[in-house]
């Protein structure tokens, strides 16, 4: 490769090693817009070849200069954080850098400011785009150092071979990061993980929006999301595969023909909310709103009686929760954040009391009934058949929708009165429809009810269980006297779980996978799990034998994790010291030697008897003198090797080869 | 082996690599003890995973450098003539048993000559032939006992050198400078054809043949074309106007007086041979015959070059 080229692919390299240290940054979004639009810019021009900066030096470095004095002084003031404010600068250091006349100091302070923003990303953002990110950023930094090292001091318009380096950078940068790996395990975590922050919604934005109203004519097309919204470990975990179980997140009580409003007053936040007791068991989650949820509503297990514990993560670190709750209707934060982390407690099997629930107002608001076609009426009353046990006729209402109506995610346009068009016209709708039919048809029966929406599902993910964006569901509680308030959902088996394209689900099903052991392994990797590597790695803990079925599926196996990766180091230990034990030893052998033996060799393949002590040129006299057919390729054999071994005439492989190749093997029976 | 030899030879012992910090290298350290204290004080896992590939990088470095200073031979292709103070080719060929070797830079030992070659890469089995554009401080024989060879392969963080020992003599002419007295022309003693009246009856170039005259001398006769065209022609040469002059050094210690004298006299010597005329030696009891051309020169200019020296050579 000519100097041209050489020097054009060493910019490209430090171009990209810069924008993989910035792509975590900006996906991160804790930097303001334009900075990022600024390096973008930076970054287009200078793989186009355009440095603006190679005339006007001064004037922006003055520039610079002046954002700098700008950025510390916001972050001196406290309105911006101190972390944002430096890795702003150093983004702006690189860009300008980037549109600089390239040299070699100017090329090392755009990696310098790479890998400034490489940490300042590592302070910001916790995705495991970073991992990705970091091996982008040091593959392109380390062939762009390796190939300025091989360039030299003074460049020369000379051909030069760029494949090896290459190929032994990138081995090293491989190597690298196994052993940043290894250092990572390995070294002693001395303090708490308190710098982590919880990554914006990235550049897909958030899903769920949670909305304050329930519109009917909206679409459905949320269903159809494999994105996960939020992630809860359960006590006692319940080990299925699949939930499938209520997540309240708001009720709303009022209908207006068109959509569904709350009409709850809200409380003075506070860091514990207590709806009610549980009678019975009771489960308790620790929930992970992600940023993708995009709503300040918290969700629980039907049926949560407590939230609390909570903590927000945003951009300026982790912090804790203070809770609202909107009596009757949700529970929200108080504060908006990128997550939200909370423990609820809900109670398992019969309803709690709830303070919200015995109020006679709520029960009179879910009573009340809108303008409708008088249709609905009169349908709600041929479907109870006169029965007067309310519990009774909700069974009959909910069984007459989930069988006559069908589901459908695809709805028309807007329509003046949506449900009487879902009841009479269309005949199928997706839950929000389904809910509402009920709802209204049980408040024609004098029944209070009222919709409420959340997720429907829980895939397991690891220990813990997902929610995904298509699992956002609505439902109907319907006041059944004694019963409280029971939940039923008229909307058919098939509409209740999300609906994501398989493939879609099975991609963001891995991810999240993967996602669950970056959390676990790198993000919360502390002290205590350093600790039980090494118990597990020197001793590991052994089961009682056979003292229950319980504790003999529970023994661990002698390939624990930990023990596997050394034994897998050992051997790999191992090998190497064999080969280079081998390298070295074949490294002693004169390479006319080697020659030798494998002349020998070929001469035994050949049938061509060696005395036990006649040298290799006596042989060759005596094939000669024997006139045997190889006599004369052994003696250029023989020949050669003497000239090799002691003439200072050196054997290129490729001779040695054609030497060898002239002494075929003997065929099968012939002498 | 003594205690005391034991301690002779820790002295004498060096370290078989060193290593260099670059200035891009001293920033890396820093950064990485930035990035150290940072993820020591937040506890940020993110940082610890930054600063553990940054460590590797450094480890890195020395394995891979180590790698491309192993297995290495390297051997010196002096020039035939040097002079002090004015730069000359030094030739290497390096060449590797197996692997690669990237960016090598070889230089010679300290106080010997200045300069440096680069070699860009080097394959298993090929043998790279670079020159370093070297000047020698002084004049004289200059033993090189061993090459440097030096690279920051593979990121330009630190420098690792790897001293190779080959024994060489490198005999530096002096210095060619400015010669102070230039002999007047009646110095030195007149030789060749300066005799002869005749300018066209020397014995230097041919410059033609002409019918040969009466009482001119019958050797100059060219009988092979006098018998072709029938008549006797006579050969005409050039005249060689020459003058042998025999340079003296005289003897004195070694040092800059003697330096300087044995700068003058090369120059002059040069002076003198590319005047056409012949040149001799007379120094501290050594005796070269005057005599012309570029060997002869070369001869003067290493006699010069081991006066004072002599007992060097051994």
């Amino acid at each position: 490769m000519r100097l041209v080229d050489r020097r054009r692919l060493r910019l490209r390299f430090r171009d990209l090693a810069a924008l993989a240290a910035y792509i975590p940054v900006a996906l991160a979004r804790a930097v303001p817009l334009w900075v990022t639009a600024v390096f973008a810019l930076a970054f287009g021009l200078s793989m186009a070849g355009l440095r603006p900066f190679a005339r006007g030096r001064l004037w922006s470095a003055l520039a610079l200069l002046a954002m700098a004095l700008v950025f510390f002084g916001l972050a001196f003031r406290g309105l911006l954080d101190l972390v944002v404010a430096a890795v702003s600068f150093a983004t702006l250091v690189a860009a300008h850098r980037l549109l600089s006349e390239p040299s070699e100091p100017t090329n090392q302070q755009i990696l310098l400011a790479a890998l400034l923003l490489t940490a300042g990303s590592a302070a910001l953002s916790g995705e495991i785009w970073f991992a990705l990110c970091l091996l982008a950023f040091g593959t392109f930094a380390c062939l762009h150092l390796g190939l300025t090292v091989v360039e030299g001091p003074v460049e020369r318009d000379e051909a030069l071979m760029v494949g090896p380096v290459f190929k032994q950078v990138s081995v090293g940068v491989l190597l690298a990061l196994v052993g940043g790996v290894a250092f990572f395990i390995v070294f002693p975590r001395l303090s708490w993980n308190l710098a982590s922050r919880r990554a914006n919604p990235s550049v897909l934005g958030s899903t769920t929006g949670m909305a304050d109203r329930v519109r009917l004519s909206g679409g459905g097309a949320i269903k159809t999301s494999a994105r996960v919204v939020a992630k809860a470990r359960l006590d006692p975990d319940p080990q299925l595969d699949r939930l499938d179980r209520y997540w309240v997140g708001r009720r709303f009580d009022v209908f207006d023909g068109h959509e569904w409003r709350g009409s709850g007053i809200a409380q003075p936040a506070s860091p514990m909310i207590q709806l009610g007791t549980a009678s019975g068991a009771y489960v308790t989650q620790r929930v992970e709103l992600l940023p993708a949820y995009g709503s300040t509503t918290l969700v629980g297990l039907e049926e949560p009686i407590a939230f609390a514990n909570g903590i927000r993560v945003s951009a300026a670190g982790a912090a804790p929760l203070l809770l609202v709750n909107v009596k009757g209707e949700e529970v929200r934060a108080a504060t908006e954040a990128v997550t939200y982390t909370y423990m609820v407690i809900s109670a398992d099997g019969p309803r709690g009391e709830r303070d919200a629930e015995r109020d006679e107002a709520t029960r009179l608001r879910a009573l009340v009934v809108p303008e409708l076609d008088g249709r609905i009426p009169a349908l709600s009353r041929q479907v109870s058949g006169g029965e007067r046990d309310p519990a009774k006729i909700a069974r009959r209402l909910e069984a007459y929708l989930k069988s006559s109506y069908g589901y459908t995610l695809e709805l028309g346009d807007d329509v003046d009165d949506p449900l009487a068009t879902f009841l009479f016209d269309r005949k199928q709708g997706h839950c929000e429809q389904f809910a509402t039919a009920l709802a209204i048809m049980l408040r024609t029966q004098r029944i209070p009810a009222r919709v409420a929406a959340g997720f429907f599902g829980g895939l397991r993910l690891g220990d813990r269980y997902a929610l995904r964006a298509g699992d956002a569901h609505a439902w109907v509680e319907a006041w059944l006297g004694d019963a409280g308030w029971v939940t039923l959902d008229a909307t058919p088996e098939s509409g209740r779980r999300g609906q994501p394209p398989a493939l879609w689900a099975a991609l963001t099903d891995a991810f999240e996978r993967v996602e669950e052991l970056w959390r676990q392994k790198v993000l919360d990797y502390a002290l205590m799990d350093q600790v039980t590597f090494v118990r597990d790695l020197v001793r590991p803990p052994r089961g009682a034998r056979g003292s229950s079925p319980d504790d003999e599926l529970r023994r661990p196996t002698p390939f624990t994790a930990p023990r596997l990766l050394v034994v897998l180091a050992g051997v790999a230990a191992l090998a190497t010291l064999v080969g280079v034990l081998r390298a070295r030893r074949r490294q002693r052998l004169h390479p006319a030697t080697t020659f030798l033996q494998r002349l020998e060799a070929r001469l035994a393949r050949a049938s061509i008897a060696q005395r036990p002590t006649e040298p290799i040129e006596e042989l060759s006299l005596r094939l000669t003198a024997e006139h045997h057919p190889l006599a004369q390729a052994v003696a250029r054999a023989s020949r050669r090797y003497l000239e090799a071994r002691f003439g200072g005439r050196e054997l290129s492989p490729g001779d040695a080869a054609a030497l060898l190749e002239a002494i075929p093997p003997a065929r099968p029976g012939v002498q | 082996m003594t205690l005391r030899d034991r301690l002779r030879a820790l002295k004498r012992w060096r370290a078989p690599r060193r290593l260099k910090v670059t200035g891009m290298g001293r920033t890396f350290l820093v950064v990485t003890l930035g990035i150290g204290l940072g993820a020591l004080n937040t506890g940020n896992n993110l940082l610890y995973l930054v600063l553990g590939f940054l460590l590797s990088v450094i480890v890195l470095s020395g394995v891979l450098s180590e790698r491309v200073l192993r297995d290495l031979t390297v051997r010196r292709l002096l020039p035939d003539g040097a002079f002090a103070h004015e730069p000359f080719p030094l030739r290497y060929e390096v060449s590797r048993a197996k692997g690669w070797a990237f960016a090598l830079r070889l230089s010679e030992a300290p106080g010997t000559v200045e300069g440096w070659a680069w070699v860009a890469s080097v394959s298993a089995g090929t043998k790279e032939i670079v020159r370093a554009d070297v000047v020698a401080p002084r004049r004289g024989p200059l033993p090189l006992t061993q090459v440097e060879v030096s690279t920051a392969f593979p990121f330009g963080l630190f420098e690792k050198s790897r001293t190779l020992p080959l024994d060489d003599l490198l005999l530096v002419w002096p210095r060619r400078g400015f010669t102070c007295e230039v002999p007047d022309s009646k110095a030195g003693v007149h030789v060749g054809d300066l005799g002869q009246s005749r300018h066209r009856d020397g014995s230097g170039d041919l410059l033609g043949l002409r019918e040969l005259g009466p009482d001119e001398d019958a050797r100059r006769i060219h009988w092979r074309k006098s018998a072709a065209v029938g008549q006797l022609l006579k050969v005409e040469r050039e005249r060689e106007d020459r003058k042998q002059y025999t340079l003296r050094v005289e003897r004195q210690p070694k040092g800059d007086h003697l330096d300087r004298a044995c700068e003058e006299t090369a120059a002059l010597g040069h002076l003198l041979l590319e005047n056409g005329h012949e040149v001799g030696l007379e120094a501290f009891g050594r005796r070269i015959r005057p005599s012309a051309g570029h060997g002869h020169e070369r001869r003067l200019l290493a006699a010069l070059a081991w006066l004072g020296h002599e007992d060097e050579g051994d």
